[in-house]
């Protein structure tokens, strides 16, 4: 052992002595234990001993609601595109309303919703259509809670020059452009049904969503219930999240690649949100209903496809082709998704709050972004299912002070 | 003591085995901290690369056993109709990656050789650094330029004007939809050319100067001087470079994703929309069912990392050919 | 054929530096009207109320890459240190992977990064995103520095363990202080290249609000107008960000081969 330092003053007894060829091996060891016990820095939530908070009986939603909670919570949500410029707004209006709750929500698609809901990765997730049994069955923190939030109607814009105004589109006119068969504007087929519109000779590019979606599930599930050619060309009559036709035109992920491509190309035809539609000022198509009346998406249109909505449910939930002279054929709710079991109350407590809110007082903002306020039964079956959320106990959160 | 009089006391050492079993044998007392921490160091590092090789073959494993080898290159992606088939994805891969190179390999060796034999010095260095600074350019921000400055163009002025030359036109067939093969080529070029340039140049660099001498000295102009003295001690260095670069076109997903168009169908010209390995994982990975479609994607990944791994490690075994110190500016100037 | 040739490389230079040339001139002059000091320091709102900024990206960004510095470089420099001292079957291994592993797509790390840290722990973090970008700068690091300290200290290290020293006395005042200047550079331009990325961050940031990257993503491909002007400023701060590392590790090596004369 060196009694001394290279420039002669004495050296510092030595602690760390073990020899070469242990030394190593341990220290790769501890570094990774420390490693693996330090905890994530993530703005997720707190973490409080499961179940050690009782719930308080003063949690009441409905009439006698409140919108204070205890405890400062940031929630992590991921879902739908098409909801979300809904969702930004609550979500801000809320946190204005209620500074201890924090709301992120990803807009990556209702595929991404339902999945990252499956792997308990966020507090809530979003989604277009209601989770499958099967889908239902891999959620990994138990049963999964669905929250009709909103009310919104599928769009379906272009972007032509020279036309300014609606025209006119039935289901099998619409098959044809999005499989291919009609691929100009002039086509006979939408010239018939638009007398007196010059429409340009100019090719038809269809743009279809290249991921899941709901509008592209609510467009498929129009078009195999007025197309029987749709049907023949896809082979099935069951709807589907994934666009069936993806061969066809061009593909963009969600509602803003749709919309983009919309916004810059001439002759573009595509299905978007009708919220996405509104603020971006597209001229949209007025589709022909079970009526056989052609309606614009308008907030009273997508408004009388809801009412149509008698009995709602998650496994009963589809309101595209209704009839009515105003209403609008492709229409859907947005399903929000969350464990009935929440592991952490204070976690819990915020979400049946916020989603209460959002839809109550939230539904206000709704009109002026696209989408019509929820049917008065449709809140009461989302207050209902709210109820439900409970502790990792089983114990209610929430009593009912409508 | 001065580094001069220490190290002419080093090189009075004995050599090679003997001198580092002196070595190791003095400092064996005093130094378990030291070697715990390189230890861990390395350890980490070992656990890293382990953990990420590891990691992606077992979570693609379940795919493999699914669908069987044939998933690398058989046909359909088709995720909500339980179709896991590559062979789309990694013919496009391939593709965009091929014309890219097909468009930036001339233009990097112009550039290279303008900047090592033709410009002046003072005219060199300022427009080496400027394109050097092109390599800094975030992938996301050449994406952002693709989507919205490209694409317009390309689907409204190029393509259609590329489908009308008398020659080439059939290449270009097709509705001019913007988003595509063609267009995904042109922003990988873009990306991938400041490796090319930097690694030529140093290729050319490292010719010696003898031999440009010995050719002016036969009377050589200075286009043959490149040709028969530069190019020829240089391939090494210049392979090298174009194998890089196809890496990285390889494995860049993001900004592929943006312009490309997301069509997993055999493209019928290169304005067609395609869909690559890279930019499948980057659009679909969140939302894969999990199970088999997670582990499908996942599996993509295992096929392009197989690929870049191949081509990267080639790559890299010919700058080590041409010139070793040239393996760490390759890593950091991607 | 010389005057052919010549021309043709003149041209291929304007080929190459044209489209550096449109990239930043698209992205300042789309960028520039929307930056400010508010949008800099405030906080995102929703489309269509006034007065919000990207402050939670710029500052969850350099989160992020601290964060990954902190993780990366006293691990890529006792790794350097390791490959620069030791011979044999092991560091000729790691090495190997290192330069493979600088190859890797960096959506394969982000998905590696998803399946360690967010899946197990169920949630999206910024430590998963940091250790994301460690994984990215780990191998490019290691080898920028073995490369630095064989090209500037392999004599001065002989020369101090031919004297007595400990190894670890040798390490930290020869040669990390003789390749300082090299090291600072390899490791800047590291940097500079995970905070440029995006497809890392993807799969482990719970909001594109929480990175720069993430947001021009998210804002680019959004339809709305003010979204895309967002994207663009964004851009432009991260791209100043981006090429300002980058000059300053360049500085930093200019000034090193000054100070050698």
């Amino acid at each position: 052992m060196r009694a001394f330092r290279i420039d002669g003053r004495p050296a510092a007894p030595r602690v760390f002595a073990l020899p070469r060829h242990v030394a190593g091996p341990l220290a790769v060891l501890a570094i990774t234990v420390v490693a693996a016990g330090c905890g994530s820095t993530s703005a997720s939530t707190p973490k409080t001993a499961a179940g050690s908070a009782t719930p308080s009986s003063a949690n009441l939603l409905g009439a006698a609601y409140d919108t204070s909670t205890p405890a400062q919570v940031t929630l992590n949500g991921a879902g739908a595109n098409s909801i979300e410029p809904f969702f930004e707004t609550v979500f801000y209006q809320y946190n204005q309303k209620n500074p201890n709750t924090t709301v992120n929500y990803s807009p990556a698609g209702s595929s991404v919703g339902v999945t990252d809901i499956q792997q308990g990765t966020v507090a809530f997730g979003d989604s277009e259509i209601p989770m499958t049994a099967s889908q239902l069955a891999a959620a990994t923190g138990g049963t999964v809670l669905q929250i009709p939030v909103d009310l919104g109607g599928v769009a379906i814009s272009y972007n032509v020059p020279g036309v300014t105004k609606s025209i006119d589109l039935d289901g099998p006119t619409l098959a044809g452009i999005f499989d291919g068969s009609i691929t100009n504007w002039d086509d006979p087929a939408i010239a018939a049904l638009n007398p007196g519109v010059t429409l340009p000779n100019l090719a038809i590019k269809a743009v279809h969503r290249a991921d899941s979606s709901g509008p592209g599930y609510d467009l498929d599930q129009y078009l195999i219930d007025t197309a029987p050619a749709w049907v023949t060309a896809i082979g099935t009559s069951t709807p589907s999240r994934t666009w069936p036709e993806a061969s066809v035109g061009i593909g963009e992920q969600l509602n803003t690649g749709v919309a983009t491509y919309i916004s810059q190309t001439s002759g573009s035809i595509g299905f978007v949100e009708y919220g996405y539609a509104l603020q971006n000022g597209f001229v949209n198509a007025a589709v022909k209903n079970s009526a056989g009346s052609f309606v614009a998406p308008t907030e009273a249109s997508i408004a009388a496809a809801g009412a149509k909505a008698t009995s709602l449910s998650p496994t009963d939930f589809n309101v595209v082709n209704e009839a009515g002279s105003g209403t609008y054929p492709i229409a859907n709710f947005s399903w929000t998704l969350v464990y009935q079991k929440q592991t952490d109350t204070n976690t819990g407590i915020a979400l049946g709050k916020l989603f209460d809110w959002v839809i109550t007082s939230g539904q206000e903002d709704a009109a002026s972004l696209g989408y019509a306020p929820l049917p008065s039964n449709v809140v009461t079956l989302a207050h209902n299912t709210i109820l439900e959320l409970e502790s990792s106990t089983g114990t209610p959160l929430f009593s009912n002070g409508a | 003591m001065s580094p001069d009089a220490v190290s002419g006391l080093a090189g009075a050492w004995p050599a090679g085995r003997v001198r580092r079993a002196l070595l190791r044998k003095r400092s064996r007392f005093g130094d378990g901290a030291y070697s715990a921490l390189r230890w861990a160091g390395a350890g980490l590092f070992g656990a890293v690369v382990l953990g990420l090789l590891v990691g992606i073959g077992s979570d693609s494993s379940a795919a493999f056993a699914h669908s069987g080898v044939g998933f690398i290159w058989s046909g359909t992606w088709n995720p909500a109709a339980g179709q896991y088939g590559a062979g789309i994805l990694v013919l496009d891969t391939l593709l965009t990656t091929a014309v890219a190179m097909v468009l930036m390999v001339p233009i990097g060796l112009g550039t290279a050789v303008f900047l090592s034999e033709l410009a002046p010095r003072w005219l060199a260095g300022p427009l080496s650094t400027l394109i050097g600074l092109l390599a800094a350019i975030p992938s996301i921000v050449v994406g952002l330029w693709g989507l919205l400055v490209l694409t317009p163009i390309f689907a409204n002025q190029v393509e259609p004007f590329l489908a009308s030359v008398p020659a080439l036109g059939w290449l270009f067939r097709g509705e001019a939809y913007g988003p595509s093969i063609l267009l995904a080529s042109v922003v990988l070029a873009v990306m991938t050319l400041p490796t090319m340039v930097s690694l030529s140049r140093s290729a050319f660099g490292g010719v010696p100067l003898a031999d440009r001498e010995a050719a002016l000295a036969l009377g050589a102009t200075r286009w043959q001087v490149v040709r028969r003295a530069v190019f020829p001690a240089a391939r090494a260095g210049v392979s090298a470079a174009v194998t890089l670069a196809v890496g990285r076109a390889l494995g860049e997903s993001i900004a592929v994703a943006m312009v490309i168009g997301n069509r997993p169908a055999i493209p019928e010209s290169l304005t067609t929309p395609g869909a690559t390995l890279g930019s499948a994982i980057v659009n679909q990975f969140a939302e894969a069912s999990p199970g088999i479609g997670t582990s499908s994607v996942i599996a993509l990944g295992a096929v392009l990392l197989i690929l870049t791994v191949l081509v990267n490690a080639g790559g890299q075994a010919l700058l080590r050919s041409g010139s070793g110190s040239q393996a760490h500016t390759a890593g950091a100037l991607r | 054929m010389g005057r052919v040739f010549q021309g043709l490389c003149v041209v291929a230079m304007v080929a190459a530096v044209a489209p550096l040339v449109a990239l930043v001139y698209y992205t300042v002059t789309r960028g520039v009207s929307t930056l400010s000091w508010a949008f800099l320091t405030h906080a995102p709102t929703p489309p269509f109320i006034p007065g919000g900024g990207i402050s939670t990206a710029i500052t969850g960004t350099a989160e992020i890459v601290g964060l990954a510095i902190v993780l990366a470089i006293p691990t890529s420099l006792l790794a350097a240190l390791f490959l620069f001292e030791r011979s044999g079957k092991l560091a000729a291994a790691l090495r190997f992977s290192a330069d493979v592993l600088t190859g890797v797509p960096s959506i394969i790390i982000g998905i590696f990064a998803y399946a360690v840290l967010v899946l197990p722990l169920h949630q999206f973090s910024t430590l998963a995103a940091a250790f994301a970008l460690a994984v990215l700068m780990l191998p490019i690091m290691i080898r920028a520095d073995e490369e630095a300290m064989r090209t500037i200290a392999l004599d001065l290290w002989e020369a101090g363990i031919a004297l007595g020293a400990r190894r670890g006395r040798v390490a930290r005042s020869v040669v990390l202080r003789g390749a300082l200047p090299d090291l600072v550079t390899g490791n800047l331009l590291a940097i500079a290249r995970a905070a440029g990325e995006t497809a890392p961050l993807l799969f482990t940031l719970a909001t594109p609000l929480a990175a720069m990257t993430l947001l021009i993503y998210t804002d680019g491909t959004q339809a709305f107008p003010s979204a895309q002007r967002t994207a663009w400023a964004t851009a432009l701060v991260l791209l100043s960000f981006v090429l300002l590392l980058s000059v300053a590790a360049r500085l930093v090596a200019w000034r090193i081969s000054r100070r050698a004369h």
